[in-house]
């Protein structure tokens, strides 16, 4: 089996946006649309305070409740494990918006621009008219992975099969790939380290990873 | 001054954003809509005259499900709604509000009829009160599985919703002609009061128990105070002054609070402590020689 | 299917550039900014490029772009004038400018008060000279002094004091952490995960995953902070208490043979003996600086050879001298002396960690346990294999961010962080502290080089003169950088380190002795907005609009341009072509296995009528008649690249006109031959497609201790005593001349530093501005974020969605306690004022801030750029001095003022 998954090494992860800003570009997303973003948690109190920096977006769960409420079944997995919306099929109901514990999914119903009404030559390139009044989120750069994986790349391995921001993150703090592949840059990353997932109460299987420490034993 | 671009998704849980005041008209309609059909249903029996109760339950149904084609972003597809029976509650109530419909308005429109010795008022009505209270039901599952907000995904909060549905409606039927002088109303009204009091209850202290948002719990908290005394007391206590004083005004008064706050409830709940998950890291990372702090669940 | 091509170019926005990238382009239109993989492996950042770099998409297509010349039409120039500006065509614009510079030329190129008529300045730690195109040469061709000192920030509010001494101690422009060695670093305040750029993230994110811990000292809780094993929330400008304190425990808690004995010995100046006027004791013949032979004990010079000298004890030396200022000498029979390590333990003794708690308000445990930590992770005596050579192993580093190395206290906090790496051996060796780059040492950018030896057994470091016929008594610049700072030297780099806030001050007014500025002719400014990046906003503007003609590079309206007579748009970063030296080492993290040269090309042709400076620069030179002189810099390398070396010369004829892509394809073949010496000749369509060309840059070249061994030198550490000569010729020099106003500055050449209470002198002055400590309680301190770390990028609405992530984008930052205390929520429109001005932000309410600090973050409060305007940020800059009290003596200020915060209601 293949089960595509992201990991985020907290230990490495500085809040710096790079990922935010990579996503956007990537996927031409409107403003206010981030599909990957970066959170910065403050917890403690002065003088004993920790600051983290927690990357998020779709975690593409094993057990996603969003496919399981939407009406249209826009929202399906991919036998891969990543979790997709065919935008042709959504209403625009945003009940998966609502069923999703990661505040991941977004719905644009009137189209702004960075600089107001008017898009700048990269805005119009992007658009994409079957965007607007449906759900969206984080892709896997899809396309991108899918179009590797025809020429012979492997994600989480070659940028050109690899999500953007995976590729863009400047402190390596992003990592992807196959759980399902002992192999993968994300197998590796949790056999050495210890990791948690967020917001496990929901009990939805998450495919996002979060590393905060390295493993006691030997790596590799 | 406002930053045009700020940001709108911080780590803390934050209220809703997607669906508005018109999504909680469609459980308002929806639950008060169907209420009133499944009270009918009842009523006919009794002959008490239902038939004001099925044209106004069906068009509080029909106002919900309208304000909900105005609030999605592709109206024009909304027959895609159907695709997904096997999973989705919305499906499910979707395809109930069909029979709701036809059954509804054949008995509107062919009250007075007989069919085969069978009234066809008292039919109708009872086959639609009956699928009121699957399509309650399905709106009822259709909240608790959004698992994104935790108001909504509390367990609790379906027995809530049926019971408030069932007073909203007999709330505005005991203000209909014929029927607001039934005592057995009063009474029935009273005591579902007194049960949804307590599912209410039920539900705000599950809300603490099962980790819901500090900003959830306070809405309901707050609101809770004024829903149970106004919500609650205060009808059930015009209807007793009512009986004592055999007068129609307060029981009057009791079903109109008995429904309101039924809808200014579902408005807290819909819009108001809607709030989602947020991010409760349970520990920080160690970044090299650090140590990591294992925290609670409430950040 | 689209037509897809990926462009490769570099960003270098900040000074913790240069990185490699490439524009994916479809269909003709850049649709996004992506990593250059093919430079993963040569990177230290892997080919990517931060966040930052990904807006210039919208930098290129912004719709607020100036894209034609424009002129202004409405003479009176103030924040409350509208300028006027009508666009008018190149040939106008070109023609009157190169008329008002003629003009101002045919009167000499200075004037009647000796100094240059025209002024330049340039942003940001010398970037904009990787996007200014031939400019330099055009300004090269002037051919006389052109005043580079009225500054925006740099220099002054940089790490102003760590480029000047730590230029001098270790050739060290800008300090670094070996972090690719280094297991243990004290950072007062670095902020290198924020504004260290991909180079800096990438080495401290490798570092943590291998288990090295960082430390970070500072008086809020930084992105580099959060990101580290532990913070320390130290009161602000205390920092040298700390260090001290540091110091104290190493000298007085450890045994001496804990500490690497043999560098003191033999690579400081720590044995040097030191006579009773404080200078070194010298040989009477030779005039060498004597040490104490233990093996011998004699008193022998400090270049004898198999000597051990002694670093404690108190020594009787016989017939020696001490060599003072100006002609002064002393001569002595015999007396009796300490070392240099002696003296500085003697000031070191009072300096406890129980004492430091007092002034810094950190635990005494917490800064004995942290010098125990550096010592205990020193791994004194341990080696490392480098390229096949055998180096000291030093694994400790302590970094200093701003406000720490820059204005008063500084000094003493690059002091002592260099002293705390003599003590264990650990400067300029692997994993240690090591410097970057040169800018005031010749030849600038090669630090090895520039490593040749001087007197008394040091570096050469040529500083300026202050003897009693030498010392430059009338100021050849508008910050005075030769008169008054005599470490900052006069090489090209020197005006605009040296105090540059002076130059604008003394416009004004001058303190009595000292004549006041003129201003220039005229005033070309480049990349930069001092209205909005320097202290005092709103009393800077009222100068710049004193300027009398102005021609400002513009990319958007801005709050300095809305005081230019002419406004030029330049072909921005996407648009225009340049070819640039990268790798080896540079500022900040810039530590590389390679060295070579990147390419800038456009990616489409420049918006609007935008031209490339290259074209400008060569009509400026046509039409003051400079052609040929400008072409002659060029090819001498004022591009950056001589066009002729040894076997190539694609020397432009400087006879004929070039057009834009001559220019950077001579640059591009001159720089392979030069990189393959003489292998490789690749032109600018090679270039295009690859992007960069680089060789192999050798890793034991980071290091400046295998030459100080080379040349037998001897860092001159820890004792000042050159600096403090030349201090006190200074103080003789200006008193000589009825100057007085440096008096306060020149306490600060100290050859062992002491503690100064800096607080108090914060204090002091906001006394003498008017106000009262307690009416103004938290000290207002500034940081940077990952998303705007140079003020190119403020109007871009991208960096501004992306950094509202952040905690505290755009707004106050509070300690929740002292906010509450105000009655102030999360999110309320605050106000913070001090006696020279007052801004307005929301409030964040935090637990990682001091309760007596507040910190802004980056420099906004614009009133004119297009889409900053309306963000409605505040700015540290809006309400701190400019101020000579508060101007250290190597003329640097820093980012702080005492504040009041108050609600003013409504909500952000």
């Amino acid at each position: 089996m293949t089960r595509y998954v992201m990991v985020a090494d907290l230990q490495r992860c500085v809040g710096c946006q790079t990922c935010t800003a990579a996503c956007k570009q990537a996927n031409g997303t409107l403003p206010g649309v981030q599909w990957r973003r970066v959170m910065d948690i403050e917890v403690g109190e002065f003088p004993n305070v920790k600051r983290v920096f927690l990357p998020t977006g779709c975690q593409h769960c094993g057990d996603p409740p969003c496919e399981t409420v939407c009406p249209t079944k826009a929202t399906y997995t991919r036998d891969d494990g990543m979790v997709m919306i065919d935008y042709d099929l959504c209403i625009g109901c945003a009940y998966c918006a609502l069923a999703c514990p990661y505040d991941a999914r977004y719905k644009v119903e009137d189209p702004k621009f960075a600089y107001g009404d008017e898009p700048m030559p990269h805005e119009v390139h992007a658009f994409d008219e079957k965007m607007i009044g449906v759900a969206q989120k984080c892709t896997f750069c899809v396309d991108t992975v899918d179009e590797g994986i025809a020429a012979g790349l492997t994600p989480g391995v070659d940028p050109e099969a690899t999500p953007a921001c995976v590729n863009s993150c400047i402190s390596g703090a992003l990592i992807f790939g196959d759980r399902d592949d002992p192999n993968s840059p994300a197998s590796r990353a949790l056999a050495e380290s210890e990791h948690f997932r967020m917001n496990e109460e929901a009990e939805t299987d998450p495919g996002f990873y979060y590393l905060w420490d390295k493993k006691a034993e030997g790596l590799q | 001054m406002k930053n045009p671009h700020a940001a709108k998704r911080g780590p803390r849980p934050r209220v809703q954003t997607n669906w508005d005041y018109r999504a909680a008209c469609n459980f308002i309609g929806g639950g008060t809509g169907t209420g009133l059909l499944i009270a009918a249903a009842f009523l006919a029996w009794f002959d008490l005259p239902v038939l004001a109760s099925l044209l106004i339950g069906l068009t509080a149904v029909g106002f919900g499900l309208l304000m909900v084609l105005w609030e999605i972003g592709r109206p024009w597809r909304s027959i895609n709604v159907f695709f997904n029976p096997k999973t989705s509650w919305m499906t499910r109530e979707g395809i109930l509000a069909m029979p709701l419909f036809f059954f509804g308005g054949v008995g509107v429109f062919f009250y007075d009829n007989v069919y085969q010795g069978i009234s066809i008022g008292l039919a109708t009505t009872t086959v639609a009160g009956i699928v009121a209270a699957g399509y309650l039901y399905c709106q009822l599952r259709m909240l608790n599985a959004s698992k994104g907000i935790r108001a909504w995904s509390e367990p609790s909060v379906r027995p809530y919703m049926f019971i408030t549905g069932v007073v909203e409606g007999l709330g505005l039927t005991l203000c209909l002609p014929g029927i607001g002088t039934n005592l057995g109303v009063w009474l029935a009204l009273a005591v579902l009061l007194i049960v949804r009091a307590y599912l209410w209850l039920a539900y705000g202290q599950n809300l603490h128990k099962n980790n819901a948002s500090v900003g959830t719990c306070k809405v309901i908290d707050q609101f809770g105070r004024q829903y149970f005394t106004a919500g609650h007391l205060l009808p059930i206590g015009l209807l007793v002054l009512a009986w004592l004083t055999s007068t129609l005004l307060p029981a009057y008064v009791a079903g109109i609070l008995a429904s309101a706050y039924g809808w200014y409830a579902k408005y807290t709940i819909v819009n108001r402590a809607a709030q989602t998950w947020g991010f409760a890291i349970p520990r920080t990372p160690v970044r090299g020689g650090g140590e990591s702090l294992v925290l609670g669940s409430q950040q | 299917m689209s037509e897809t091509r990926d462009v490769p170019t570099y960003c270098y926005n900040c000074v913790a550039g240069p990185d490699l990238m490439k524009v994916r382009m479809e269909d003709g239109v850049a649709k996004q900014v992506i990593p250059n993989y093919d430079a993963e492996d040569i990177h230290p950042g892997k080919g990517k490029v931060c966040v930052k770099a990904y807006g210039l998409i919208q930098k290129l297509y912004n719709p607020d772009r100036i894209t034609t010349p424009m002129k202004r039409t409405n003479p009176n120039k103030g924040k409350d004038q509208d300028p006027g500006f009508v666009a008018i065509s190149w040939e106008e614009a070109l023609d009157e400018i190169a008329e008002k510079l003629l003009e101002s030329r045919a009167k000499g190129l200075k004037d009647d008060a000796g100094l240059p008529r025209l002024a330049v300045s340039f942003g940001h730690g010398g970037t904009p000279s990787s996007y200014m195109g031939s400019l330099p040469a055009f300004l090269a061709s002037w051919g006389g002094p052109i005043d580079f000192s009225f500054g925006s920030g740099q220099g002054v509010k940089c790490v102003h004091s760590e480029h000047l001494y730590g230029e001098y101690w270790h050739r060290a422009f800008t300090v670094c952490a070996d972090t690719v060695h280094t297991r243990f670093n004290v950072s007062f305040g670095a902020n290198n995960d924020a504004s260290g750029g991909p180079c800096a993230t990438w080495r401290h994110a490798e570092a943590r995953a291998r288990g090295a811990r960082r430390i970070q000292v500072e008086p809020h809780l930084s992105v580099t902070g959060g990101a580290s094993a532990e913070w320390v929330p130290i009161k602000p400008k205390t920092d040298m208490a700390f260090l001290f304190g540091m110091i104290n425990v190493l000298l007085f808690e450890h045994d001496r043979d804990t500490l690497d004995l043999p560098f003191l010995r033999d690579r400081t100046a720590a044995p040097y003996l030191i006579g009773p006027q404080g200078y070194y004791v010298r040989a009477k013949d030779s005039g060498k600086p004597l040490v104490w032979d233990t093996l011998t004990n004699t008193a022998v010079p400090h270049d004898t050879v198999d000597i051990k000298p002694a670093l404690d004890g108190s020594f009787t030396v016989a017939d020696v001298i001490e060599k003072g200022p100006d002609e002064d000498s002393y001569q002595y029979q015999e007396i009796e002396c300490k070392t240099a390590f002696g003296k500085m333990a003697d000031v070191m003794a009072e300096y406890t960690p129980e004492w430091a708690e007092s002034v810094c308000d950190v635990p005494a445990e917490t800064v004995r346990r942290i010098g125990n930590e550096f010592l205990e992770n020193a791994c004194v005596g341990q080696t490392i294999d480098i390229d096949g050579q055998t180096l000291p192993f030093r694994p400790v580093a302590v970094t200093l961010g701003k406000t720490v190395n820059n204005g008063w206290g500084a000094y003493q906090c690059v002091w002592s962080r260099t002293v705390l790496a003599t003590l264990v051996g650990a400067l300029e060796v692997p994993g240690g502290i090591t410097g970057t780059t040169t800018r005031l040492n010749k030849p600038l950018g090669n630090r090895l080089a520039s490593c040749t030896p001087g007197e008394d057994g040091f570096m050469a470091t040529p500083l300026n003169r202050t003897g009693k016929e030498t010392w430059e008594s009338k100021p050849s610049g508008r910050n005075a950088h030769k008169s008054l700072i005599p470490i900052v030297g006069s090489g090209p780099w020197s005006q605009a380190l040296g105090p540059t806030h002076l130059a604008w001050m003394f416009l004004e007014e001058a303190p009595d002795g000292w004549s006041r500025n003129t201003y220039p002719d005229v005033w070309i400014i480049y990349r930069t907005n001092p209205a909005i990046s320097f202290w005092d906003s709103n009393k800077i503007s009222q100068t710049i609009a004193k300027m009398p003609f102005t021609v400002a590079f513009a990319y958007t309206a801005d709050e300095t341009n809305h005081m230019a007579d002419y406004l030029l748009p330049d072909a921005t970063d996407l648009e225009s072509t340049q070819l640039i030296r990268l790798g080896g080492t540079k500022f900040v993290e810039q530590v590389w296995d390679y060295e070579g040269v990147a390419l800038r090309q456009p990616v489409v042709e420049p918006q609007g009528d935008a031209r490339d400076m290259t074209w400008i620069a060569t009509q400026l030179a046509k039409r003051t008649g400079l052609l040929e002189a400008y072409y002659t810099a060029f090819n001498r390398g004022a591009g950056g690249v001589p066009l002729k070396g040894e076997g190539f010369d694609f020397s432009l004829d400087p006879t004929k006109e070039h057009e834009v892509d001559e220019f950077w394809d001579a640059a591009c073949r001159a720089a392979s031959m030069e990189f393959s010496e003489g292998k490789e000749d690749r032109d600018l369509a090679w270039f295009k497609e690859n992007g960069f060309y680089m060789i192999p840059y050798k890793r034991e070249d980071w290091y400046l201790y295998p030459t100080m061994v080379k040349h037998n030198l001897r860092f001159e550490l820890p004792y000042q005593e050159r600096l403090t000569r030349a201090g006190e010729e200074l103080k003789r020099r200006l008193h000589e001349h009825g100057n007085s106003w440096w008096d306060e500055q020149l306490k600060e050449y100290e050859a062992i530093p002491t503690w100064h209470d800096v607080p108090a002198l914060y204090e002091q002055s906001l006394r003498n501005l008017g106000g009262k400590p307690e009416d103004f309680p938290f000290w207002g301190i500034t940081a940077k974020s990952a998303q705007y770390t140079a003020g190119s990028n403020v109007g871009i609405q991208l960096m501004n969605e992306v950094g509202g992530n952040v905690r505290g984008h755009g707004a106050v930052i509070m300690n929740t306690t002292s906010a509450e205390a105000l009655g102030i929520a999360q999110g309320d429109r605050v106000e913070v004022r001090s006696p020279v001005g007052v801004t307005q932000g929301r409030a964040e309410l935090l637990q990682g801030i001091r309760p007596d600090t507040i910190c802004i973050l980056g420099q906004f409060d614009h009133w004119k750029t297009p889409y900053a305007k309306d963000l409605g940020f505040a700015s540290l800059n809006t309400v701190s001095p400019f101020s000579l009290e508060l101007t250290d003596a190597t003329g640097s200020g820093a980012d702080l003022v005492r504040v009041s915060v108050k609600p003013i209601g409504g909500q952000t």
